[in-house]
């Protein structure tokens, strides 16, 4: 009995001791996907999957990523983070310790983004994530991290910036942001903004994620801001947009950051998401040109159409993007599968040296500072809903369409 | 501040409304089968997305739908209660805890099974109740009643008085009544304990297939849906007092309010906290929910 007993805790032992990751010999790249399948952040989840899916099917349709001379097919071994950060972290130890995979392409959420960094930094499996935006990732320094999109203080101040230059200028905003990682911080990136804008606060609350927000929107109403704020997830959007119809309240400007660009967003609130702005830094009309896979947006949007039924949106745009930043770099180093720690560690190095042109924009990644690892290659744009469509219609150099303002009320649509 | 408050109290009451509907039937089928059914939250999903695929098949208003999906959910409910009753009466083991254990599988399923088939993204039922709201400021009031809450109100007490007059006036109520008392009495009284347990689940699911589509009206509908429903649903029941029916709308309209002056008048982040907190105290002090009534 004694001795079972010193077994199993010896056993256990042994699954705490960090598990060596060992090279292995095959003729494609292995690589570990760890997104949000399930749970609350299942749509966000899904739509980097499509992004890192077609990546691979683009990749595969050319014969796979050409290594001095031969090609090399890729294959996504997916990872269910159940939008949960300590299942994903648990995720990333399975892909890394059992699958072996070559690197990994990284969760839709910031929050389980900051639980898997220090795992694939443990194991020095290099990452990038296509999508998550939360500023504490690329503050914390992870070595073995990076990500195509920009965070999200490097971005937001844009949108604000564009609607100060509305006439007449909005003179009031409040600020909501569902409490999670991302969320939080866009709601954050738009107060510091607006505080430089000199737009006065009139409220700034951080709220439970998934919660009903009328009672607080009905406080929102008595201030009548000029401008509303919101930072949130696709559900939240379709909830806050009817909460605010529901009690009659349209705002000069109503602002939200991820989700609106989806073409479902605006399947699900129809004619009310009309004039909604929105912040990104990639649409399918955005002008880029590229030599590796998609010449430019419109290229990938119409294989997304194809792929999909749906044009994808910037996160989506910023996961393939993802896939190119390592087929890129692995290209760079002449790295075959079945890499080990000094080759990943030279693909570390090479992720922090390229500068490419891709269809979602330039990526080049910050090597110091607080966007550490982050891709600050882009220009943020402000984006609107016109007619059923996205238009950029900030900052003036991107302008497809002149911002239609103040919002026209709900009740007169 | 306090201009706020006539607002503040009728977004509670509101919302209260919403918790009613969610957690009225819930606390039926716990109160006759003693099944804490998980799966509250999916019933209420597939309700939810009947009501939206109807309504983009006929364009016709959800609202209009409302009984034929009680009709076809209660037919599924009838239909899946043997199952359920065959894991609770059980005499190995324990059956309440299989029971919960049988219907967190039976959600997880669901879920599942609805990403697939509905898939991930988000929706919402549009309807006629959506668009106009009933402003009382000519009244002196400023305060803003959204006619689809204002509904879903009204729906929330219609069936809690039509389950309150099934359940005391009526014979088929007498027999649930007597089988939540005890089970082997009631069938020596000629009550079929095994078909009563049928009707109360298909009434349960039908109901809860209904609020969906109030849901999906007023907020928005998606695969994930069920989970935070079934938090809700499980609270409103436990407050109420476990099976204790007449607490249900007290409960439901103590955490809309308490929701709703949270949010307006404290720091909105700690709503839930707040709610929790109310929860345990209550519980504390009177550990059979608001009445001590519960089972």
């Amino acid at each position: 009995m004694k001795f079972g007993f010193v077994r199993v805790l010896l056993l256990i032992a042994a699954l705490f001791v960090a598990i060596p990751v060992h090279a292995e010999q095959r003729n494609f790249f292995k690589i570990g996907v760890i997104t949000e399948l399930s749970g609350d952040l299942v749509t966000g989840g899904n739509i980097t999957k499509r992004g890192y899916d077609l990546w691979a099917q683009e990749v595969n349709a050319k014969g796979g990523i050409e290594i001095q001379g031969k090609k090399y097919p890729v294959k996504l071994v997916y990872a269910d983070a159940q939008s949960n950060p300590a299942a994903g972290a648990a995720a990333a130890e399975r892909l890394i310790t059992q699958e072996k995979v070559d690197f990994i392409l990284g969760p839709y959420s910031s929050g389980v983004t900051l639980a898997v960094a220090p795992v694939v930094d443990k194991y020095k499996i290099p990452m990038i994530t296509g999508s998550a935006e939360s500023p504490l990732i690329w503050k914390n320094k992870f070595k073995y991290t990076f990500g195509t999109i920009p965070p999200i203080n490097f971005t937001g101040a844009t949108s604000i910036k564009t609607l100060t230059e509305m006439k007449p200028a909005p003179k009031t905003i409040a600020i909501i942001g569902s409490n999670d990682a991302f969320s939080k911080a866009t709601a954050e990136a738009y107060k510091t903004a607006a505080e430089k804008a000199k737009l006065k606060i009139v409220k700034f609350s951080i709220v439970p994620s998934g919660q009903d927000m009328t009672p607080l929107l009905s406080a929102v109403r008595s201030m009548k801001p000029d401008v509303i704020a919101f930072g949130g997830h696709d559900e939240e959007h379709v909830k806050f947009v009817k909460a605010l119809k529901q009690i009659g309240y349209t705002p000069k400007a109503l602002l939200m950051h991820c989700g609106i660009t989806d073409k479902a967003f605006i399947d699900a609130v129809g004619k009310d998401g009309e004039q909604i702005f929105g912040t990104t830094c990639w649409t399918g009309t955005a002008k880029t040109k590229s030599k590796v896979l998609w010449p430019n947006a419109a290229a990938y949007a119409a294989a997304s159409q194809k792929a999909f039924n749906n044009p994808g949106d910037y996160t989506q745009g910023g996961c393939s993007a993802a896939g190119i930043a390592f087929q890129t770099a692995l290209q760079k180093i002449g790295a075959k599968p079945g890499m080990d720690e000094a080759t990943r560690t030279k693909l570390i190095t090479a992720l922090e040296q390229i500068d490419v042109q891709t269809f979602y924009g330039r990526v080049k990644f910050a090597t110091s500072g607080e966007f550490y690892h982050a891709n600050v290659g882009l220009d943020p744009l402000t984006v609107q809903i016109q007619g059923g469509h996205v238009k950029t219609v900030g900052p003036k150099a991107s302008v497809e369409a002149p911002a239609i303002y103040p919002m026209k009320e709900w009740k007169s649509r | 501040m306090m201009e706020l408050l006539p607002q503040a109290l009728t977004d509670g009451i509101l919302l209260g409304g919403i918790y009613i509907t969610i957690a009225i039937a819930f606390s039926l089928t716990y109160g006759v089968m003693h099944v804490i059914d998980f799966a509250v939250g999916e019933w209420i999903m597939f309700g939810a997305f009947t009501g939206y695929y109807l309504n983009k098949w006929t364009g016709l208003d959800p609202f209009l739908f409302l009984p034929v999906i009680f009709v076809l959910y209660f037919g599924v409910g009838y239909v899946i209660q043997p199952v359920i009753h065959r894991v609770l009466s059980g005499t190995k083991g324990n059956p309440f805890l299989m029971g919960l254990v049988f219907t967190f599988g039976l959600a997880i399923m669901f879920r599942g099974l609805a990403l697939t088939v509905f898939g991930f993204y988000s929706n919402s039922i549009p309807s006629a109740f959506s668009e106009g709201s009933f402003d009382l400021e000519p009244l002196g009031l400023a305060v803003t009643i959204p006619t689809v809450r204002l509904v879903g109100l009204a729906y929330a007490l219609a069936i809690t008085l039509i389950l309150h007059y099934l359940l005391k006036k009526t014979n088929f109520g007498l027999g649930v009544r007597a089988l939540a008392q005890h089970k082997d009495a009631a069938g020596l009284m000629g009550v079929n304990s095994k078909r009563t347990g049928s009707y109360v689940y298909g009434i349960y699911v039908g109901i809860s297939a209904m609020t969906g589509v109030l849901l999906g009206c007023i907020l928005s509908i998606g695969a994930q849906m069920g989970n935070e429903y079934t938090i809700f649903a499980f609270f409103v029941v436990v407050l109420a007092g476990m099976g204790y029916l007449a607490g249900v709308p007290w409960a439901a309209l103590l955490l809309g309010l308490v929701q709703s002056i949270f949010m307006i008048y404290f720091n909105p982040s700690h709503t839930l906290l707040a709610v929790f907190a109310i929860l345990y105290i209550i519980l504390l002090i009177s550990p059979r929910g608001l009445f001590g009534k519960g089972v």
